[in-house]
């Protein structure tokens, strides 16, 4: 441990949908953090805590699962935590969360667990649903019958929490180190008997269900020494042993056992008819209503997007604009006036300006996530998604990398077939993120007019969507072609709990929200700081002899053409700007992009995006601050007043707006999701793959629909 | 539901509105799964909705729902 003193790791485990989250929220509360370790990506929350009577204790979130017996690789991680109790998660007591009105099929795990030996503690979660629903539980009954401590609470309400801590707390104060038990519940079949003795050469220390588990698990566990896979491989083909017979005959034998018990301590009314949530279905998830649900909630997604993120907007930009120039005006001038006001201030204003609409879009997904909408989505769309290769799963996926494409890139962990993962995982990034959003703002208010359509259609929102939809479509036809293209044999299959449509726990929603925005500021903000610096230094130096020359020439020009002395400025900072670093750098790649309508200043902005799309938006604004005395005008108004040289039409018309639009529609240009896919995918291959596909599919767009517009 | 030649009832293939007993199923797989969910032989089990475009199953059993593909839904043998 880093602290030095051993803290006590206590997990929270449990089914998938068993409000697990929500009581992990609860109890940490703003202190969590997202694990992200090199090697593997890990996604699991933690977070330190101080127990009521002083003892403190290290939670874990892990992700859901339904058994011992994984099928996708983020239950894998799971069982490899438990077994292998040199992993950095491996807890010394679990707190097994159990959806009370879904008892029954909630023990299974909490069984096996117990025949792990490992301390638990049981919490019967939704208890307030519980009361709603008149279902009556005797926890002291089911305490005894199962000889596990149990626990009642509310992960929504917080009802019954201190009595958690205080049975966390007394279990602690007793010995909790691991039992070894050669007897669990589970009555092992012959076979199992012999293959467990066998294993005990092996793992001697491990209790006999333990080293059944890593029969069962034998083929993927990573922390099986190489020379003890060989033993227990032979091992296994001596004993003809196959998996999944066993699993089958342990998983019947468990309900055999606690089905009577869960009859015993639980009184329910028998309810006729529908749930609500089974009527809301049939509507949600009917053939027509269902999908005009879905489209209507996509539009209105987006639309809100322009539409109430643009005050609060306009606010942060016209803040820092007037921040800026407040120091311009009361700062002695010089070098750090000037790299403050346009190098640090440009660049940072670049970034913050983007919060409104990132928060709102994790806002509604993630509620769509809590009422358990998204699950619904995967039921409706999992035909369509077949035949692009991909699975009802890739839904959430797809709708998760509208807000940012790691998480989502993430999320492809619970889609169990490797090709369909893997389509999935390449084709998301198409799918227009929120980085992607500043650019579109920025260019969609230039090029595209303000205006009303059909009564109640913002014209800037129309074009917004068509930009998201181009995206759709690209990640669609990509995913066929890779379905085409990617072999492989292995059964792909769906099965998926429709959990209850709930109300959201607002404090779930609001801590996705802030962990998603202080990520984004600091993660993303981060690079787009430092490239802004960066480029602001680039854009301020150049070869000493040249620059000097450019300043000469300026001022010759300006003399013949007898301008006033704020054009001669500006004329000496245009021409300085060309000349300098950056400038180079621009004029090098211009050939190559001058094709799409694009000119060396946006050349250097689209060199700059690709560690990063929204760096777009700070580079524009660095550049473009240089070149002007009026500290007043935002990033938007310089940019309409640009003209090409050449034309003397504005810069950016509608051909080179799209042309540029599209490129950032389509073209990968985001480092960290490279380097996500690369620790997914365990290669170099796919994220080159994807990464020069994506950028091929811009150029030839952006090329195609400039010379068609100019 | 469809009979086959074995006289095995099977669930798919079936219309909305199908109710009936879990007996056992024909993959292995599919049954580790279904089981760990929940679904076991006995469960009651009823379709209550069909996906858009020739989709899967939306299926019900006691307090549980699960939505599945035709495949799994072949695998399920009712009594």
């Amino acid at each position: 441990m880093e602290s030095g003193r051993k803290q006590t790791r206590v997990a929270l485990i449990g089914n998938p949908n068993c409000g697990k989250t929500s009581l992990f929220n609860f109890i940490t509360g703003l202190q969590q953090k997202v694990g992200n370790f090199p090697g593997v990506t890990v996604d699991i929350k933690s977070a330190d805590t101080q127990l009521p009577d002083g003892s403190s204790v290290s939670w874990v979130d892990f992700p859901g699962l339904y058994n011992l017996y994984p099928t996708s690789r983020d239950e894998k991680m799971v069982v490899q935590s438990l077994l292998d109790t040199k992993d950095r998660f491996h807890p010394d007591l679990i707190c097994y969360v159990a959806d009370v009105t879904k008892l029954e099929k909630h023990l299974l795990l909490l069984h096996q667990l117990k025949d792990m030996d490992f301390p638990l503690v049981l919490v019967l979660n939704m208890i307030d649903l519980a009361q709603k629903e008149q279902l009556e539980i005797d926890a002291g009954l089911l305490s005894g019958k199962l000889n596990v401590p149990v626990v009642t609470v509310s992960g929504r309400s917080g009802e019954g929490i201190p009595d958690l801590f205080k049975e966390i707390g007394d279990q602690l104060s007793n010995n909790i180190n691991a039992r070894i038990s050669d007897s669990g519940i589970y009555t092992f079949s012959e076979v199992e008997k012999n293959l467990t003795q066998q294993l005990a050469s092996i793992f001697p220390s491990y209790s006999a269900y333990k080293r059944l588990l890593m029969a069962h698990h034998a083929q993927w566990l990573p922390f099986i020494s190489a020379s003890d896979r060989i033993h227990l491989l032979s091992i296994l083909g001596e004993n003809a042993f196959k998996s999944l017979p066993f699993q089958v005959r342990e998983v019947t034998q468990r309900y055999h056992f606690f089905t009577p018990v869960v009859a015993s301590v639980l009184k329910q009314k028998v309810k006729d008819g529908f749930t609500f949530s089974e009527k809301l279905d049939g509507l949600l998830t009917n053939r027509i209503f269902g999908l005009i649900v879905f489209l209507g909630i996509l539009t209105f997604l987006f639309q809100s997007l322009y539409s109430w993120a643009e005050w609060p907007m306009t606010l942060i930009e016209e803040g820092f604009s007037s921040v800026g120039n407040y120091l311009a005006t009361h700062l002695p001038s010089g070098w750090f006036t000037q790299f403050l006001t346009e190098g640090l201030i440009a660049g940072l204003g670049g970034i913050l300006v983007f919060i409104p609409q990132i928060a709102l879009l994790f806002f509604l997904i993630s509620i769509l996530e809590e009422i358990g909408y998204m699950s619904r989505a995967a039921f409706l769309f999992d035909r369509i998604m077949q035949i692009f290769g991909l699975n009802g799963r890739s839904m959430v996926a797809l709708i998760s990398g509208g807000a940012c494409a790691i998480p989502a890139i993430m999320s492809t962990r619970t889609i169990a077939s490797w090709k369909e993962r893997l389509i999935t995982i390449l084709i998301t990034p198409f799918i227009s993120c929120s980085a992607r959003i500043p650019v579109y703002t920025v260019l969609i208010g230039l090029v595209i007019p303000s205006r009303t359509v059909g009564y109640i259609f913002n014209l800037q929102g129309l074009a917004f969507l068509a930009l998201y939809l181009s995206g759709i479509f690209a990640a669609l036809l990509s995913g066929l072609l890779l379905k085409w293209w990617i072999k492989s044999d292995e059964p792909s299959f769906l099965l998926l709990e429709l959990p209850d449509y709930k109300l959201p726990v607002w404090r779930n929603v609001g801590l996705t929200v802030w962990e998603k925005v202080r990520t984004f500021t600091l993660e993303a903000g981060k690079i787009i700081l430092i490239i802004s610096i960066a480029l602001w230094f680039l854009a301020n130096n150049g070869p000493k002899a040249a620059m000097a020359d450019a300043g000469k020439e300026a001022k010759r020009e300006a003399a013949e053409r007898k301008l006033s002395a704020e054009e001669a400025d500006n004329l000496t900072k245009a021409y300085l700007l060309e000349t300098s670093y950056a400038g180079i750098l621009g004029k090098t790649i211009e050939p190559v992009i001058r094709p799409l309508g694009f000119d060396w200043k946006i050349g250097i902005a689209l060199l700059t995006s690709f560690a990063a799309r929204e760096v777009f938006v700070g580079t524009m604004a660095t550049i473009y601050s240089l070149g002007q005395n009026d500290d007043e005008l935002t990033l938007r108004e310089r940019l309409a007043v640009e003209k090409n040289p050449e034309t003397g039409k504005p810069r950016y018309d509608l051909a080179t707006g799209i042309s540029l639009l599209l490129f950032y529609v389509f073209a990968m240009q985001c480092m960290s999701t490279l380097a996500v896919v690369k620790r997914e995918t365990k290669s170099w291959k796919w994220p080159m793959i994807q990464f020069f596909g994506m950028t091929l599919i811009a150029y030839l767009s952006s090329f195609i629909a400039y010379q068609l517009l100019q | 539901m469809v009979k086959v030649h074995t006289n095995e009832k099977i669930l798919s293939c079936a219309k909305v509105g199908v109710k009936g007993v879990v007996s056992y199923f024909k993959d292995e797989q599919v049954a580790c799964r279904l089981i760990s969910m929940g679904l076991v032989p006995g469960s009651t089990i009823e379709i209550l909705h069909k996906a858009p475009f020739g989709g899967g199953w939306y299926v019900k059993s006691e307090s549980l729902h699960i939505a599945m593909r035709n495949e799994e839904a072949c695998s399920i043998v009712l009594r």
